[in-house]
C-alpha cells in the first residue's frame, strides 16, 4: 500500500511539472509567431529567428505533450477489447498494452532518439538562424521517451498488482465525454 | 518485396489496434517492425525517430495548435452562444426548428474555429438541453449535432486541409480553403433537408419569427465573431498572412474578444494553454508516427504498387473515384482522420492525378469522405464527443443517424463528380 502511494505521488508531481512546462511553451509559441507578424507588418523588419524558434518549440510541445497525454491516458485507442473484460483478464490486456507502449518509447524514442542526438552532434549540424546545435533540439525525443516509459511502468505496475489479485490496483480510465481525448484526434 | 512489407505493416498495426494499444503507438510500432525487414535494428529505430522529429519540423503544422487554441478560447469565450443566437434568428423559423439552427450554428462555428470536435462540444453543449426542453428526441438531436459538426472541417479554416496540403507536397492552402466553401454548404443543406423532413414527420416545433429589431441586434452581437472569419480567411487568400500567422492572429483576436466579453480572466489562461497543448500533442504524435509510416511506405515503393494495381483495374475516372471513395470510407471507420490523410494521400493522389483529377478537388473529396468516418464507430472522435455532450450512447444514436449518413454520402458523390463545386471559387480568385 505504501509504495504505490509513493509512485502515484511522484506521478502527480511529474504531471504538474510537465503541465506547467507545456502551458509555458504553448504561450511562448503564440508570442513568438505574433512577434513575427508584428515585426513584418509594423516594424517592416522581419525577425530572422522566429520561424525557426517556432518550429523547434512545436517539436517540443508535440513530444513532451505526447508524454503528458500518455500519463493522462488520453491517446486515442480502440478500447473495445479491454472494456469488454473484467478483473484479471482486463489487467492482463492492460499489461500487454502498456508493454507495447513501453517497447516503442524505449526502442524508438529513447534508443533511436539518443542515437539521432549523438549522430547529429557528431556531424556538428547547427540551425540556420539561432546557430544552436540541432542535436539539442532532438534531445526532446529521448526525454519524452523516458517520460512515456515512466508512465507506462507506473501503469504496468498497477496492472501486475491487479493480476496478482490485489483489489487496490487502479489504473486511471480514459474519461470519455470529457472532450480532451477524442478532441485530440481530429485536429481537424 | 513491397507486399511483404505491407503485410507486416498492416498485420502489426491491426493486431495492436484490436488489443487496444493507442493508435499513434500502433502506427509507430508497425512502421518499426516493417522497417526491420530491410534495415538493421540500430539504424531502423534511429530512422523512425528521425522521421518523427523532422516530420514535426514544419511551420505549416504550427497552424494546428493555434487553431486549437483559438477554438478553445471561442468555446469558453461565449462566441459559440452568440453564433447560435444568430443562427436561431436566421433559420429558426424553418421546418426542423432547432435542428436546423444546430446545423447552421455548426457551419458558422466550424467556419471560425475549423474544428469538428470543438463545434460538437460547443454547439452541442448549448443546443442539446435547449432541444430537450422543446421536446426533441435526445438521440435525434445528437445525430444532428454530430453529423453537422463535420461541416467545420470542410468549411475553412480547416486544420485537416492544412495537413492535406502538407501530405500532397504543397497544394495551396488558400486554394483548398476557398474550395471548401461550396462543398461544405452542400453537406449543410442536405443535412438540413433530412433534419427538416424528419422534424416535420415527428411534429417538432418551429420558432416564432423574431421582431426585426431583435434579429438585427443578434446580428450586431455576433458581428465581432464573424469578423474574425474575414481577418483569417481574407488574410490568407489575399496572401497577407501564411495560414500559421493567420491562426496566431486568430488566437489573439479570440483572446481579446473573450476578455472583452468578460467570459475568461487571466487566471484561466494557463489552464487553457495546457489543454490546448494536450489536444495538440495527441494530434501531433499521430502526425509524427504517420509521417514515419508514410516515409516507410515510399521507401518500399508501396504507393507505386497500389497505383499500378488500381490503374490496372480500370482507366475510367468514374470507376476509379468510386473505388477510392469506397476504400477511404472503410479506412475512415477505423482510422482517425489525420493519419488517414497523411498515409493515404501519397498513395491515392498520384492515381487521381493520372486520371486528371485536380489535386485541390481531390483534397476536398478525401476530407469529405473521411468526415463520415468521424461519425462512425469504432473510431469516430466526433461521434464520441457528440454522444458525450448529449448524454446518450453510441448504440442509441446509430438508428437516427443513418439518414444523415445517407445525406453525407449523397453530398460526397455530388462533390466527387461535379468538380466545379470545388474549383469554381478558387478559380474566381485566380488559383
Amino acid at each position: 500500500m505504501e509504495r504505490p502511494g509513493g509512485v502515484m505521488r511522484l506521478k502527480a508531481a511529474v504531471d504538474r511539472l510537465l503541465g506547467g512546462v507545456l502551458a509555458a511553451f504553448m504561450g511562448a509559441l503564440v508570442l513568438d509567431v505574433l512577434w513575427q507578424v508584428f515585426t513584418r507588418f509594423v516594424l517592416r523588419d522581419p525577425s530572422s529567428f522566429t520561424d525557426e524558434l517556432a518550429r523547434y518549440l512545436l517539436i517540443w510541445v508535440a513530444l513532451l505533450g505526447g508524454a503528458y497525454t500518455a500519463g493522462q491516458r488520453m491517446h486515442l485507442a480502440i478500447d473495445l477489447l479491454p472494456s469488454s473484460l473484467h478483473g484479471r483478464r482486463r489487467h492482463a490486456v492492460g499489461a500487454l498494452i502498456e508493454s507495447a507502449v513501453l517497447l516503442f518509447a524505449v526502442a524508438v524514442m529513447v534508443v533511436g532518439g539518443a542515437r539521432l542526438v549523438g549522430l547529429t552532434l557528431l556531424l556538428g549540424q547547427t540551425s540556420a538562424a539561432l546557430r544552436i546545435p540541432l542535436g539539442w533540439v532532438y534531445t526532446v525525443l529521448p526525454l519524452s521517451g523516458a517520460l512515456i516509459a515512466f508512465y507506462s511502468l507506473v501503469f504496468l505496475g498497477e496492472h501486475l498488482r491487479g493480476l496478482r489479485g490485489d483489489p487496490t490496483a487502479s489504473v486511471p480510465e480514459p474519461a470519455p465525454g470529457e472532450g480532451l481525448a477524442p478532441a485530440a484526434t481530429e485536429v481537424a | 518485396m513491397a507486399w511483404m512489407d505491407a503485410l507486416v505493416l498492416g498485420g502489426v498495426f491491426f493486431v495492436l489496434l484490436a488489443v487496444g494499444v493507442p493508435v499513434a503507438f500502433c502506427i509507430g510500432l508497425a512502421t518499426t517492425a516493417a522497417m526491420l525487414l530491410s534495415i538493421e535494428a540500430g539504424p531502423a529505430v534511429t530512422t523512425v525517430a528521425q522521421r518523427m522529429a523532422t516530420g514535426l519540423d514544419s511551420f505549416t503544422l504550427l497552424a494546428i495548435p493555434f487553431f486549437v487554441l483559438a477554438g478553445q478560447l471561442m468555446n469558453r469565450g461565449g462566441i459559440a452562444r452568440r453564433l447560435i443566437d444568430l443562427a436561431k434568428a436566421a433559420v429558426g423559423t424553418l421546418p426542423g426548428g432547432l435542428a436546423v439552427v444546430n446545423i447552421f450554428a455548426s457551419m458558422l462555428f466550424g467556419a471560425i474555429s475549423g474544428s469538428a470536435v470543438a463545434a460538437a462540444t460547443a454547439v452541442g453543449g448549448i443546443m442539446a438541453p435547449r432541444m430537450r426542453d422543446e421536446g426533441y428526441d435526445r438521440d435525434y438531436a445528437a445525430a444532428v449535432n454530430i453529423t453537422s459538426a463535420t461541416t467545420g472541417l470542410i468549411i475553412p479554416p480547416s486544420n485537416i486541409l492544412i495537413i492535406y496540403s502538407l501530405a500532397s507536397g504543397g497544394v495551396s492552402i488558400a486554394a483548398l480553403f476557398l474550395a471548401g466553401y461550396v462543398p461544405g454548404m452542400v453537406v449543410g443543406l442536405l443535412l438540413m433537408a433530412v433534419a427538416g423532413s424528419m422534424a416535420v414527420r415527428r411534429g417538432y416545433p418551429v420558432a416564432a419569427r423574431l421582431p426585426l429589431r431583435v434579429a438585427l441586434r443578434t446580428f450586431v452581437t455576433a458581428l465581432p465573431s464573424l469578423l474574425l472569419l474575414v481577418v483569417v480567411i481574407g488574410g490568407i487568400v489575399a496572401g497577407i498572412f501564411t495560414a500559421t500567422e493567420a491562426a496566431a492572429v486568430a488566437v489573439l483576436y479570440a483572446a481579446v474578444l473573450a476578455f472583452l466579453y468578460r467570459e475568461i480572466s487571466a487566471r484561466d489562461l494557463p489552464g487553457i494553454l495546457r489543454e490546448s497543448a494536450v489536444t495538440t500533442a495527441v494530434v501531433m504524435l499521430l502526425i509524427a508516427a504517420s509521417i514515419a509510416m508514410s516515409w516507410m511506405m515510399a521507401y518500399v515503393n508501396l504507393p507505386q504498387g497500389v497505383s499500378a494495381a488500381l490503374l490496372g483495374m480500370s482507366d475510367n475516372p468514374i470507376v476509379l473515384l468510386l473505388v477510392i471513395n469506397a476504400i477511404l470510407l472503410v479506412v475512415g471507420t477505423f482510422m482517425d482522420m489525420t493519419p488517414a490523410v497523411l498515409i493515404f494521400t501519397p498513395i491515392f493522389l498520384p492515381v487521381a492525378a493520372k486520371i486528371g483529377i485536380d489535386p485541390t478537388h481531390f483534397g476536398i473529396i478525401m476530407v469529405m469522405n473521411l468526415c463520415i468516418g468521424l461519425c462512425t464507430p469504432p473510431v469516430g472522435s466526433v461521434l464520441f464527443v457528440g454522444v458525450g455532450v448529449a448524454q446518450t450512447t453510441i448504440a442509441r444514436v446509430i438508428r437516427p443517424i443513418l439518414p444523415f449518413f445517407a445525406a453525407m454520402i449523397v453530398a460526397l458523390m455530388i462533390v466527387t463528380y461535379v468538380p466545379a463545386l470545388s474549383l469554381w471559387l478558387p478559380g474566381l480568385f485566380g488559383y
